[in-house]
């Protein structure tokens, strides 16, 4: 027993001692980063982590984050959301109530943001999620905003770039039934197009399930309906494997992508299959100018590949809340103040000038912002082609 | 030569010998002094040894992040739980003795309930303090309910089945539509039918009628499936299982892949509570009993079980009606928790932590179904802050206890209440 209290005692005084000097206190600026860095789509986490890496290294250059005119430094609060609902409301609940942080930025997949916005909500702290689709997310929630434009928006405007572009009427289209940002995108796509061509004008409607690998039946049966055009709304992982076995199966005509094929990942696992593909999206990493060039060039520098939709939106997001906490004018210090002085302030944002175009938010927290149709070039680079605004 | 192999082991003995006679009433309100500390000075202490905060899981979080903060981590944990716990609990033991006796001598239900009161103040106050530990600890409860139900499949019935996400996916949707279509304006089932000040009364209903359809999907399975065993089950099982998510993925009318949210907000901790202590007091009396004895004799085996005049049959069936009944209550519960069910949460990686929290408390096991639950739900929050590393220390921690428990760290033991609630040391 003596030892041990020994032991004790040693360790209270270094405690005492060492701690209070690390640890003190001051305002301090903390953003909660929710992003699925394990599971099922690790290269979202990634682009997620770097864009908000980068961003924090801007910050630290200018000395912290200036609102007001004083210097507030700034943390990040980087939580793996495991590609789960269960774990994505975890992560928030606990950055929310342990980190305290001022606003968060991500989950980026709408199975997790849908849920995790309703935890952000009634913690009434403002949330972005940059790359959830799902009208849901936003929906009712007065303290939760987007990055990106929704499927309703996207939908139609592939439909009329398809008509416009090739003057095709029959339309086929493959897509993940058990996966709901597939599903919902290539419904509004059906909608859209029939709208414009006709009932019955898209001749196929395949669907199959998560992690199947072998689409050969749903392929032969595109290929037989006589359609002009294969719409494929996949990740990136499957768009590889679709579009390979569609051109050993004989498809030699066009396949449209939406933006879930901007990642750096599809042209790498495609390779030449993927060639003059179209698809449309949140920018376009190839011939872009001014920030965005910059922002492209500075992130192929450090971390070696050309940055995907989501490192771009998550970068977007995360200056949105900087704009944001800038023009609230002060950090009282006051928690709950603070975060409704950021949500009335993202509210507010107009014209927005980010890398992935220009946003002013609508009442729902929802951007209104231009798509863009890219073309995968020779080269595998993904050029800009045209840019469609709503 | 101070610690020598001999001499460590016989002074763990001894501190073992030491702490042997607290009964579990001293045990728990030592824990509940330290909650109590931890809600009266815990914010005073935290500034005085320069924390950011409380530590919530007794500092994992805190000592993984910054790593020079463990001083200071270590100083907390130790002043707010272990003194506390180790005073109370071991300076009155006697005490705690005799009024463990004196309850125990009153009525045997009497000190259950006095320690189950003292056990809800205790999560209570420790929950309390951050609305992350309060969401950790609800669903940790739900946790062990879904690994106990498996167990009794899996260690009691000896069968390897493998459809649990679909129980809980069954319970979790048929909850969710009650409540939605009964006590929710939505845009899926539109207003609601009844007024909303009635849910929380039906709940419970809600609940039940998730866990029956659950059974009754369970039936489904087991009419074919019981006519052959070993591999064929889990097969079967499995395929169960995909065939409960893909149908949910297909009805529209459920929202489909999108999935259902925003159920109302009914499941506070005594909600999990009741229905956790309910269902480890349902099973574990189930398991003891005649059925659950026949049980383990169709495992052992069933020829010989038969020849003893065993319904085998009824006994498995009844069995697996059983343990997903309480599965779809579990599921019930976990969608309420969340406020928002898919399907795809109710697929393979679902099954492989219920399976993994089974193997890794113990099979044919009550305590070890409570402990694989509880230790895998809490480690897995405690490493968050590890990332990538954390699915490699578990599934190591996983493939150490297989190499030196096979059959998980507390199996075959009997969940004895009375044996609990007896106070300790000489009578």
């Amino acid at each position: 027993m003596k030892k041990s209290s020994i032991i004790v005692v040693t360790l209270l005084a270094v405690a005492l001692i060492v701690s209070p000097s690390v640890w003190a206190k001051q305002k301090l600026i903390k953003i909660g980063i929710n992003a699925p860095l394990t599971g099922d789509i690790p290269k979202v986490g990634e682009g997620t982590k770097y864009a908000a890496q980068m961003w924090l290294e801007d910050i630290k250059a200018a000395g912290g984050l200036e609102v007001g005119g004083k210097k507030y430094p700034v943390e990040l609060v980087i939580e793996d959301n495991e590609s789960k609902a269960e774990s994505a409301v975890k992560a928030n609940t606990k950055m929310i109530t342990e980190d305290e942080v001022l606003a968060i930025v991500g989950p980026q997949a709408s199975k997790q943001a849908v849920p995790a916005g309703d935890v952000a909500n009634n913690y009434k702290t403002p949330m972005i999620s940059p790359w959830s689709t799902n009208p849901d997310t936003t929906k009712n929630r007065p303290y939760v905003f987007r990055g990106c434009f929704l499927d309703p928006f996207q939908g139609p405007v592939l439909a009329n770039f398809i008509t416009k572009e090739f003057g095709f009427s029959k339309a086929a289209v493959l897509y993940d039934v058990a996966s709901d940002y597939p599903k919902g995108l290539a419904e509004f796509f059906k909608q859209a197009w029939e709208k414009i061509h006709g009932p019955g004008s898209v001749v196929a409607f395949e669907s199959f399930t998560t992690k199947d690998a072998d689409f050969s039946s749903q392929l032969t049966k595109i290929i037989r309906s006589g359609a002009q055009v294969l719409f494929v709304p996949q990740y990136y992982n499957e768009v590889a494997l679709i579009v390979q076995q569609a051109h050993e199966l004989g498809w030699n005509k066009p396949i449209v992508g939406s933006d879930s094929w901007g990642s750096a990942e599809t042209v790498k696992l495609c390779g030449k299959d993927c060639y003059g593909l179209f698809f449309s999206t949140h920018y376009a990493a190839a011939g872009a100018t001014g920030a965005t060039k910059a922002f492209i060039d500075r992130y192929k520098k450090k971390y070696g590949y050309v940055p995907d939709d989501v490192a771009a939106l998550t970068w977007d997001s995360l200056r949105i809340v900087q704009q944001a906490i800038q023009s609230c004018g002060k950090i009282t210090g006051n928690i709950e103040k603070d975060r409704l002085c950021v949500r009335d302030a993202l509210a507010k944002i107009k014209e927005f000038d980010g890398i992935t175009g220009k946003m002013t938010f609508t009442e729902d927290g929802d951007p209104i912002k231009c798509a863009v149709i890219v073309k995968i070039s020779d080269k595998g680079e993904y050029e800009f082609y045209k840019s469609v605004c709503p | 030569m101070a610690g020598s192999p001999l001499e460590t082991t016989s002074s763990k003995g001894k501190l073992l010998a030491f702490f042997a006679q607290v009964p579990l009433l001293g045990w728990l309100f030592g824990a509940l002094t330290a909650v109590l500390a931890e809600q009266f000075l815990g914010s005073q202490l935290v500034d005085l040894l320069g924390l950011p905060k409380i530590p919530v899981l007794f500092g994992c979080m805190i000592v993984l992040k910054k790593p020079l903060l463990v001083p200071g981590t270590l100083a907390y944990v130790l002043c707010i739980y272990l003194l506390p716990l180790a005073i109370v609990a071991r300076m009155a033991a006697p005490w705690w003795n005799k009024i463990a006796g004196y309850l125990y001598r009153l009525s045997p239900s009497v000190a259950v309930i006095v320690h189950l009161v003292l056990m809800y103040a205790i999560l209570h106050i420790w929950s309390g303090i951050s609305a992350y530990r309060l969401l950790t600890v609800k669903l940790t409860m739900i946790a062990v309910m879904v690994t106990l139900s498996l167990n009794v499949i899996n260690g009691y019935m000896g069968e390897f089945s493998c459809s649990h996400p679909g129980f809980l996916a069954l319970g979790a949707y048929t909850a969710s539509v009650f409540t939605l279509l009964f006590f929710a304006n939505d845009k899926i089932f539109g207003t609601a039918l009844l007024p909303a000040s009635l849910g929380p009364f039906l709940f419970p209903l809600a609940l039940i009628l998730g866990g029956l359809v659950a059974a009754l999907g369970a039936l489904a399975i087991a009419v074919p499936s019981f006519r052959t065993r070993g591999d064929y089950l889990a097969i079967i099982s499995l395929a169960f299982m995909f065939i409960v998510k893909s149908m949910i993925e297909n009805l529209e009318i459920v929202g489909g892949p999108r999935g259902l949210s925003s159920q109302p907000n009914y499941v506070n901790l005594p909600t999990v509570f009741i229905w956790t202590v309910l269902c480890v007091w349902i099973i574990n009396n189930f398991v003891r009993s005649t059925v659950g004895k026949a049980l383990n004799a169709v495992r052992d085996d069933e020829m010989a079980a038969d020849a003893m005049t065993v319904n085998t049959r009824r006994t498995k069936v009844v069995a697996f009606l059983f343990a997903a009944f309480w599965a779809g209550i579990a599921g019930g519960l976990f969608a309420h928790v969340l406020r928002y069910v898919n399907p795809s949460t109710f697929g393979i990686q679902k099954l492989a932590e219920v399976l993994a929290m089974v193997y890794f408390g113990g099979l044919n096991s009550v305590y070890g179904s409570v402990v694989g639950a509880v230790s895998l739900s809490m480690l897995s929050e405690a490493l968050r802050p590890l990332e990538l590393f954390k699915w490699i220390i578990i599934p190591l921690l996983l493939i150490l206890v297989m190499i030196f428990r096979p059959t998980g760290l507390i199996a075959f033991t009997e969940f004895d209440v009375k044996g609990l609630i007896r106070p300790k040391g000489k009578e």
